[in-house]
């Protein structure tokens, strides 16, 4: 086999939210050893990943925006959390506020949630589980749902698992328990039945497990002879942690070696290229090289960047005042692009994340030749 | 810990650090790092009383600091507050011993026949089982004289490399020493032996902060005038390497002269797979091996995750010819040094495990590489798989 060398890459990706996780399975997938390097879980901990329409600029190249969600879904389905939905698609996914959520895709374990007619759902909340309110919640959606004219209906629910004496149920703990104890899998499915017996859908806070995936979901919802989705809670949002072990497990099947833990603290430099990053790593900073860099670590990684970067160019590169892109092997992603508007709904993230993991892999402008 | 330390203004409560808790995964009742860590050192802060139990349970496995967004050192804060943390006087006691390795080691292997007779006996156990509270489930690691190979004849200063061995193989697996120097060897290096003792990992971990700080104290002071000569410290042991990069200057910070030679030696200090793996990179390893078909898998030890060196182990037993190797990735082993000798702690040290040990039995390998002694030692308990040090398995596919 050959022998590579362990600090360097085709390419580097800096953050692994869905901008900087689909760069890297694009450019991969194109041939290219890549590097992971992220700190922390990013906006995972407080969401799900659900993919929202928000308009998009004309930079962005919307028209490649099927392809990249071809791509992403494909991806996510390898993972084994796939998402269900289409960029034309517009459907009102329940939110743990008893609101609706207005979103083209979302995972799986989330999209039999949309709202539609003559659906009796059942709102189920756990007994000492503060941290969700199930009547709370059907009220609100009963409103909304009216609001909107449709005939669903909500039913709150409330179910008793076993726990210790004494300890504060949290989703994380449940989460914990149905990814170790098949027992406690048995438990949930039985203490889930009666609310199953009128209902079409059951609705309850995120809790099916870290480390599940279509596999295990897709069993409960067979035994229960009910659709199942989950509602993302307060942080740790279990949903959208699910989501990443799925893809960071599958990146790395893939080959993407991670760095995960230790922040970027610097980009090199050798003239007009970006020829690395530097990782705040114990005993001495760690430099890893790279043939381009991605930088997709949402606004923070602005910095690293520092006072120079003004704008971006067709493909994604940071420009200074002048106009000149700072390096010519430097792109970014996500939601760094958007010097104004906050989080794209992670549309652009998709979009920009697969875009720039083809400019890297040599392949613009031959997108569809997949 | 310094006072006016920002970082628990850093902590954003996101439970980050609670996801990737392997007691809190398997211990429902455990609250987490997130409230040992920073939420509880708020009040402690304040001198308010609460001390917990819970605190002998942090495992040690630096995960919660990884992954952190914002650079808390959670279990930073946690050993801090286990240091101060009220035992009952049994555990004490046991604890004390479980804190010196290095001093228990030069006891016990003054006569290692009668040490692993006694040390297997089964009425021997039962009583330690009963008035020390050390489980009878398991073995213990047999010891043996510590016949480590002699240091070298002196070499220009500039190529000195000082393998830091610590207790594990230094009084239960000197071969292990050896294997690393003759490793060291057929790569152009003439390693000596560093006589310095025990890193400080298990007396922090056991909540004796006094004698971890005694440790790297004295370990700064066996390795500083080498160092200064232009020395490489080697470590093939994980919590070895983790502590002379991170915790020796942390543990020394009151005294800024000391911290300062700690940070030097921190600089100065390779984990054996690392520095192999630079040699890799620079075309420089020796990869005269023989083929083989060996089928392995490979655990990453959480300090080695937590040293931020990659998976230099894996990468180098990949470039055995027909070695086939999987990296387990399955979370920590929950043995964490001398906590899975606990009687009160075994069930939770083999809950911890599970994950592990589920996921060993799908992969199925004919051996485990993992170069953590006490990893080493719960996967051969829990997985009943035979579990080796990765340099065994590298210094053995060399040609004769």
């Amino acid at each position: 086999m050959t022998i590579m060398d362990s600090n360097r890459f085709d390419l580097i990706v800096v953050g692994a939210g869905l901008a900087g996780m689909t760069a890297a399975a694009a450019a991969t997938e194109r041939g290219l050893r890549v590097a992971l390097v992220s700190s922390g879980f990013g906006m995972f901990v407080f969401g799900a990943g659900c993919i929202e329409n928000r308009p998009l600029s004309k930079a962005d190249r919307p028209e490649l925006l099927e392809e990249a969600v071809g791509f992403f879904s494909e991806f996510t389905r390898q993972a084994g959390c796939p998402f269900r939905g289409a960029i034309a698609s517009e459907v009102h996914l329940p939110t743990i506020l008893g609101s609706f959520q207005t979103v083209s895709l979302a995972p799986f374990y989330l999209w039999s949630g949309a709202v539609s007619e003559a659906v009796r759902a059942t709102v189920v909340g756990i007994d000492g589980l503060t941290s969700f309110d199930a009547d709370f919640v059907t009220e609100r959606l009963t409103n909304q749902a009216a609001r909107l004219g449709l005939s669903t209906t909500y039913v709150a629910r409330t179910i008793s698992l076993p726990h210790e004496a004494g300890v504060t149920q949290s989703t994380l703990q449940f989460a914990n328990r149905f990814d170790r104890d098949i027992e406690f899998r048995r438990t949930l499915l039985e203490a889930l039945k009666p609310a199953a017996r009128d209902a079409d859908l059951i609705i309850l806070p995120g809790l099916l497990g870290l480390r599940t995936g279509l596999e295990e979901i897709s069993q409960l919802e067979q035994d229960l002879g009910c659709r199942l989705c989950e509602l993302p809670t307060l942080p740790p949002s279990i949903p959208g942690l699910r989501l990443f072990h799925a893809l960071d497990r599958r990146l790395r099947r893939i080959g993407v070696e991670c760095f995960s833990g230790f922040p970027v603290t610097d980009l090199e430099f050798d003239g007009r290229r970006c020829v690395g990053v530097v990782t705040d790593t114990p005993a001495r900073p760690r430099h890893l090289k790279a043939g381009s860099v991605i930088l997709a670590s949402g606004r923070f990684s602005g910095r690293l960047l520092g006072q120079s970067l003004s704008g971006f160019d067709g493909q994604l590169r940071p420009t200074d005042g002048d106009g000149r892109t700072i390096a010519d092997n430097l792109h970014a992603v996500g939601a760094l692009l958007s010097a104004q508007g906050g989080h794209g709904g992670n549309q652009r993230a998709i979009l920009t994340g697969y875009r720039a993991g083809m400019l890297a892999a040599g392949q613009e402008d031959r997108y569809a030749a997949r | 810990m310094r006072q006016d330390d920002v970082s628990l203004d850093n902590c954003l409560k996101c439970s980050d650090c609670n996801t990737v808790c392997p007691m809190l995964a398997a211990h429902p009742g455990y609250p987490g790092p997130k409230h040992l860590g920073p939420e509880l050192e708020r009040l402690r802060r304040e001198g308010l009383p609460c001390d917990s139990e819970w605190l002998e349970y942090c495992l040690g496995c630096h995960r919660c600091d990884l992954a952190c967004p914002n650079q808390v050192n959670v279990s930073e804060l946690i050993a801090a507050a286990k240091a101060r943390h009220r035992k009952p006087f049994i555990r004490q006691v046991r604890d004390f011993w479980f804190a010196r390795p290095g001093l228990l080691g030069k006891i016990l292997s003054v006569a290692p026949a009668v040490t692993n007779a006694v040390l297997a006996a089964g009425a021997a156990r039962f009583g330690m089982s009963r008035i020390m509270r050390i489980t009878s489930e398991r073995s213990f690691p047999p010891y043996a004289k510590p016949d480590l190979p002699s240091p070298q004849a002196s070499l220009r200063a500039s190529e000195r490399l000082l393998f830091f061995p610590g207790c594990a193989i230094r009084y239960n697996q000197p071969e292990l020493a050896k294997t690393v120097v003759a490793l060291l060897q057929r790569n152009g290096f003439a390693p000596e032996i560093s006589t310095a003792g025990c890193c400080g990992v298990p007396a922090l971990a056991n909540g004796d902060g006094q004698e971890a700080r005694r440790r790297a104290r004295s370990n700064v002071e066996a390795m500083d005038q080498a160092v200064e000569n232009g020395a490489t410290i080697v470590t093939a042991c994980p919590s070895c390497g983790h502590m002379l990069k991170s915790g020796l200057a942390e543990l020394l910070e009151d005294d800024p002269e000391l911290e300062k030679r700690a940070k030097r030696i921190a600089r100065h200090t390779y984990d054996l797979a690392e520095l192999l793996m630079a040699q890799s990179d620079a075309g420089k390893l020796n990869t005269k091996f023989r083929k083989t078909d060996l089928q392995l898998a490979y655990h990453a030890p959480c300090h080695q995750l937590s040293q931020g060196i990659g998976r230099p182990w894996y990468h180098l037993l990949r470039q055995i010819p027909g070695v086939q190797i999987e990296d387990l990735d399955a979370g920590c082993c929950g043995m964490s040094g001398t906590f899975g000798f606990k009687e009160e702690k075994y069930p939770v040290s083999m809950a911890v495990g599970q994950r592990l040990f589920e996921r060993i039995h799908e992969a199925a390998p004919k051996m485990v590489a993992s170069e953590c002694a006490t990893c080493r030692m719960q996967i051969e308990h829990g997985a009943k798989v035979q579990a080796i040090h990765p340099a065994e398995v590298l210094l053995q596919a060399y040609e004769r």
